[in-house]
């Protein structure tokens, strides 16, 4: 697959291979998000696994229209996590760890058949006062790295209701492309994470 | 050629020489631009002025070594960033951000090494400064970013302030709407309560109508009541049969309580207002309401509904006050006399049969009867009682009845009687053809009812054409020779009678209307046997008559007869 793939959100096509940082304003924002994102998805048989920071939000997502089989890992077309099972798993966040995560997911569903992943994970888990935060920018721009050249797309949600100005300009500075307000922000001039972990504190 | 094909990939920076490390400085600024470029979206996206403000102040440092301090406002009001720093007074800051003016610069604050106020500019002016702080002075690309978030905070500011007001004006509009809808609806209602029960009052419907209307602009049961408590009408399910009835005392309770109330007022199940057009003229108008839902709305139909039955009430009286007067007036003209087309075309204004053979009843009261107005009800009472029909009035201190009933006169004389708690006496006279002959019929009653006082024992109804010799003797036109018999039989005794103040003649009178029985005499005089004996003796002496001769006797009595029939007569004229 060479060509965009519909993003489900607002006409906009994503190429494959893209990490984008969408912004939102509350919950029905976000669930709009990722209502009309992962629903392209399982319309077009990619699989999907989701990170969510609520369980009512997981709960509503299992009733999306082509979500099959109990919500867990690889339990259908549709996978849907909380930060406990991913981001934070062991108690703490580590970029590798995650990254690792969403490699091994990647290569799970290339096995169980699946030509193209559609990932999406969101952010507020990041606001909890949990070791290893501090290093969300540092992870961001590194699974640039790991998106690059996969057959996937990556959504990264943040809650303008709850992230300050500081990691929007930090996002936006290591994200090749942002979502915001219905636009699709290209920034060509992104610091990928060659650059950007030097700058930032271990 | 897309912008990334016309920079360079990053070059790992360890390795960068000058002009690498110079590409990646310019891809930071672009990069920022492009960061500063969202933070722009989202503050012209905001409507709120502290998400814009908290926007701008926390996306400073994510774009230099700058943080924002706060925002000081034209109206005098400082607004922190964040947490106050030491030493920082706010009545400082906003004399020397007022000193600056329109176009910003250098601010001292302590601890600071540079500080710098940007204006926050909008449409229509000057609304503010932003205040940024750094330990080091910032690089002049730096500043340019920072000046453009002021710059950018300033519109979004003044559009969020805007938008703000233009929200508050919608929300004022949307209330004043509701309560303008509101205002409407309560005043079509008021108009769909008025009109009905204003088509209720002109349509004649009374008080089945009003209740009717009622119920169907309440939903609720509605009851009509008189002053006593009686149901007059009735509307919607649930009516009690029988209608209970409240004790006396209970209901003039209610009654105070709504008249001092002059508001609807709760009445155990029941929501109740007073009728009342006249003091004396009452009724009640309810909502049966257990559940006591009703609304403005209802209380005010009930308020029109007692209006309308205020009126129907008056106006029911009206149509009673002028019947009574129209009936008084009738039956005064035709006992004076009046003519026979006249009386006929009244009657039937009055919706009574005139063309009936009638005839004159008076009817006079002992003690509390002779309350004129006590008498009246009496007789009223009693026709009604007998299912008599009949015109009654007040004429000179007797009650006159006009009647075509062939009744049993004494029958109503006694329920006369037994209604007031005393005596009464009635005079019938005979039947007259037409109305123009009723003074005449007027006439026999009051004679016959003389005769009966005068001469007849006890008090029952005396009927004219029954009165036999006494009919013959009014009969005459002449009463010269009836006169000079009387003298010639009675002339002794009634001159004694005048000179002593006697009653010899009304003694011998009862004496022969009794045919002779001492007992029965004496009780009807009221005197004992003795002073009867004694009376008799004396009309013996003085007439030079003996009593038991038949011839004698037969002459006295005609004469007696006489003299009673001379004697109304005479008080008739």
């Amino acid at each position: 697959m060479t060509g965009p793939v519909p993003s489900g959100i607002d006409e906009i096509g994503l190429q494959p291979g893209s990490h984008v940082c969408a912004f939102y304003r509350g919950d029905s924002d976000r669930d709009r998000l990722l209502a009309g994102y992962l629903g392209a998805g399982l319309t077009a048989g990619d699989k999907c696994i989701c990170i969510v920071d609520s369980a009512d939000a997981a709960e509503r997502l299992g009733t999306l229209p082509g979500a099959c089989g109990e919500p867990g890992p690889f339990g259908g077309q549709l996978d849907i996590h909380l930060p406990e099972s991913t981001y934070l798993a062991g108690g703490e966040f580590t970029a590798t760890d995650m990254l690792t995560f969403w490699t091994e997911a990647m290569v799970k569903a290339e096995i169980a058949g699946y030509s193209f992943c559609r990932l999406v994970g969101e952010m507020t888990w990041a606001l909890r006062d949990a070791p290893g935060v501090e290093h969300l920018i540092g992870y961001e721009s590194e699974l640039n790295r790991v998106t690059a050249s996969s057959p996937v797309v990556v959504l990264c949600l943040y809650d303008l209701d709850r992230f300050g100005g500081e990691v929007v300009v930090n996002v936006v500075k290591t994200h090749p492309q942002v979502l915001i307000q219905r636009i699709l922000v290209e920034n060509p001039y992104y610091i990928g994470p060659d650059e950007f972990l030097p700058s930032v504190p271990a | 050629m897309t912008a990334e094909q016309t920079i360079p990939r990053p070059v790992p920076h360890h390795a960068a020489g000058a002009q690498q490390a110079a590409d990646a400085n310019l891809r930071e600024r672009l990069s920022e631009f492009r960061a500063l470029l969202v933070i722009l979206l989202l503050m012209t996206e905001s409507v709120s002025e502290d998400q814009i403000l908290e926007l701008a102040a926390s996306s400073a440092p994510g774009l230099g070594s700058a943080r924002i301090e706060g925002y000081g406002f034209s109206d005098g009001q400082w607004r922190a960033a964040g947490p106050a720093a030491d030493g920082v007074s706010t009545s400082d800051i906003a004399r020397q951000l007022t000193a600056l003016g329109q176009g910003g610069g250098q601010v001292d604050l302590p601890g600071r090494r540079w500080v710098w106020a940007y204006p926050l500019c909008s449409g229509s002016g000057l609304i503010g400064h932003l205040v940024a702080s750094s330990q080091l002075e910032p690089s002049a690309e730096q500043r340019f970013l920072i000046q453009v978030i002021a710059q950018q905070t300033g519109v979004a500011v003044s559009n969020a302030r805007l938008h703000a007001r233009e929200r508050a004006t919608a929300a004022e509009l949307a209330a004043t709407n509701a309560a303008l809808a509101q205002t409407v609806t309560s005043l079509r209602r008021s108009m769909d309560i008025h009109d009905r029960l204003t088509q209720v009052a002109v349509s004649g419907e009374g008080q089945a109508g009003i209740a009717k209307a009622l119920h169907e602009l309440t939903g609720m049961p509605v009851a009509i009541e008189d002053r006593y408590g009686n149901l007059a009408a009735w509307a919607g399910p649930g009516r009690p049969d029988p209608y209970p009835k409240e004790s006396f005392a209970k209901r003039e309770h209610l009654l105070r309580r709504l008249m001092r109330a002059r508001k609807p007022i709760q009445d155990g199940e029941r929501l109740v207002l007073l009728a009342s057009p006249r003091p004396e003229l009452l009724g009640i108008v309810a909502l049966i309401d257990p559940d006591r839902a009703a609304d403005t709305a209802d209380l005010v139909a009930l308020e029109h509904g007692a209006t309308v039955l205020s009126m129907e009430l008056a106006r029911l009286r009206g149509i009673a006050d002028t019947e009574l007067r129209l009936c008084r007036d009738l039956v005064h003209d035709l006992l004076s006399g009046t003519d026979d087309e006249s009386a006929l075309a009244r009657a039937e204004a009055l919706n009574y049969d005139l063309r009936r053979p009638h005839r004159v009843v008076v009817v006079e009261g002992k003690g509390r009867a002779r309350a004129h107005d006590a008498l009246l009800s009496a007789v009223r009472r009693a026709l009604r009682t007998a299912r008599q029909d009949g015109l009654c009035e007040i004429w000179s201190g007797h009650v006159a009845i006009v009647t075509a009933g062939q009744g049993n006169w004494e029958q109503l004389r006694r329920a006369m009687a037994s209604d007031l708690g005393s005596q009464c006496r009635i005079g019938v006279g005979s039947l007259s053809a037409r109305p123009s002959e009723l003074p005449r019929s007027l006439r026999e009653a009051g004679l016959a009812l003389r005769l009966q006082k005068t001469l007849l024992p006890g008090s029952s109804a005396c009927e004219y054409p029954k009165l036999g010799i006494f009919r013959m003797l009014a009969s005459i036109s002449d009463l010269t020779d009836v006169e000079a018999f009387v003298r010639e039989w009675l002339g002794s005794l009634l001159d004694y009678d005048t000179r002593r103040k006697a009653e010899l003649v009304h003694t011998l009178t009862q004496y022969l209307e009794h045919g002779g029985n001492y007992d029965a005499t004496a009780a009807e005089l009221s005197v004992h046997k003795s002073t009867l004996k004694y009376r008799l003796q004396r009309i013996r002496d003085l007439t030079g008559l003996e009593l038991n001769d038949p011839d004698v006797h037969f002459n006295l009595q005609l004469a007696t007869r006489a003299w009673g029939t001379l004697q109304a007569l005479r008080d008739e004229s």
